[in-house]
């Protein structure tokens, strides 16, 4: 609900007079706009018939496949730093690495199923 | 044949973008021929600057032209959809504009009015719509717009804006008082003196 005003609301004959003003301003579409339209219109049709990007094999063959399956520099860079470190580790195990190799591998002990007593007394 | 001679060929445009989205590129033309001048018209209606409403339109036709692929003829008039969709970048710029920028940095519509005082006029008025357009609700500057500037028909709309003709019918009638209202004091500043 409007509240009171000094000034009366705009009656349907000045709204409508407001609307036609509004219908006789024009803009017509120029040709550079068109232009740019069709233009536009070219680019996604292009977007469409693109071929999808293919690898090159002509220098490759399986050493690039398997380089590039590698992850390339970056993927055998990784791979070197793990094998050296691996190699390392191998070599110069640390203190800490013995207290995991025991509990996964246990620590030897040396066990005898014959008595240090000769129980018969066969050796005289 | 000649361009203008295409676009009055009775080729529905829905067979125009199919063909369009088979990569031919006169189909584009003639649809862009037909349709950029009226979602333009819209747009600028709305927004009465030339930049936006060029914007607007390329960016409406981009859309359709990426949605051309899936197009189904069955389903929707190609104007209808292009309508729609400029209708919303309208409405999304009108509310951006209210928030962002001061209503008095909104361009000067220009006029395609006969004389000088008529023209300047027209211009006046056209913004001052603009701004009050800019205050009401979404689908009520929506439905007031497709109805009273770009003068398409109740059904046409509720089509457009995905809603019944007795929303439609409702909307409109709300976008006027509205309007109505927010122009009440600004009759005298848009020729209206002699009625107060």
């Amino acid at each position: 609900m409007k509240m009171t005003t000094e000034k009366p609301d705009m009656n349907d004959f000045e709204l409508d007079e407001i609307f036609a003003s509004a219908r006789r301003t024009t803009h017509e579409v120029s040709d550079d706009f068109m232009a740019r339209l069709l233009a536009d219109a070219a680019m996604v049709q292009d977007e469409w018939s693109a071929p999808p990007v293919e690898r090159n094999t002509e220098s490759g063959g399986l050493l690039t496949l398997v380089w590039s399956m590698l992850g390339g520099w970056a993927g055998t860079g990784g791979l070197a730093a793990a094998a050296i470190t691996g190699l390392w580790i191998g070599i110069a195990p640390p203190d800490a690495l013995s207290v995991i190799d025991d509990a996964i591998w246990g620590t030897s002990v040396d066990l005898t199923v014959f008595s240090s007593d000769d129980v018969l007394g066969v050796e005289g | 044949m000649t361009l203008a001679a295409l676009q009055d060929t009775e080729i529905p445009d829905g067979a125009l973008l199919v063909a369009y989205a088979n990569g031919d590129r006169d189909a584009a033309r003639i649809l862009a021929g037909r349709l950029a001048p009226r979602i333009l018209a819209q747009a600028y209606r709305m927004l009465g600057d030339r930049a936006e409403a060029e914007d607007v339109t390329q960016e409406a036709l981009i859309r359709l032209w990426r949605i051309a692929p899936e197009w189904r003829q069955d389903e929707a008039q190609v104007s209808t959809w292009l309508y729609r969709v400029a209708s919303n970048l309208c409405t999304d710029r009108l509310r951006r504009r209210k928030r962002s920028v001061g209503i008095d940095t909104i361009a000067e519509p220009e006029s395609g009015a006969p004389s000088v005082a008529e023209e300047m006029q027209d211009r006046a008025r056209h913004k001052a719509l603009q701004e009050a357009l800019s205050e009401l609700p979404e689908r009520q500057a929506q439905a007031v717009a497709l109805r009273h500037l770009d003068g398409l028909g109740n059904p046409e709309i509720a089509e457009i804006m995905d809603i019944s003709v007795e929303a439609v019918e409702s909307l409109t009638a709300r976008g006027k008082r509205a309007l109505a209202a927010l122009l009440a004091g600004r009759k005298a500043e848009l020729g209206y003196e002699n009625d107060h």
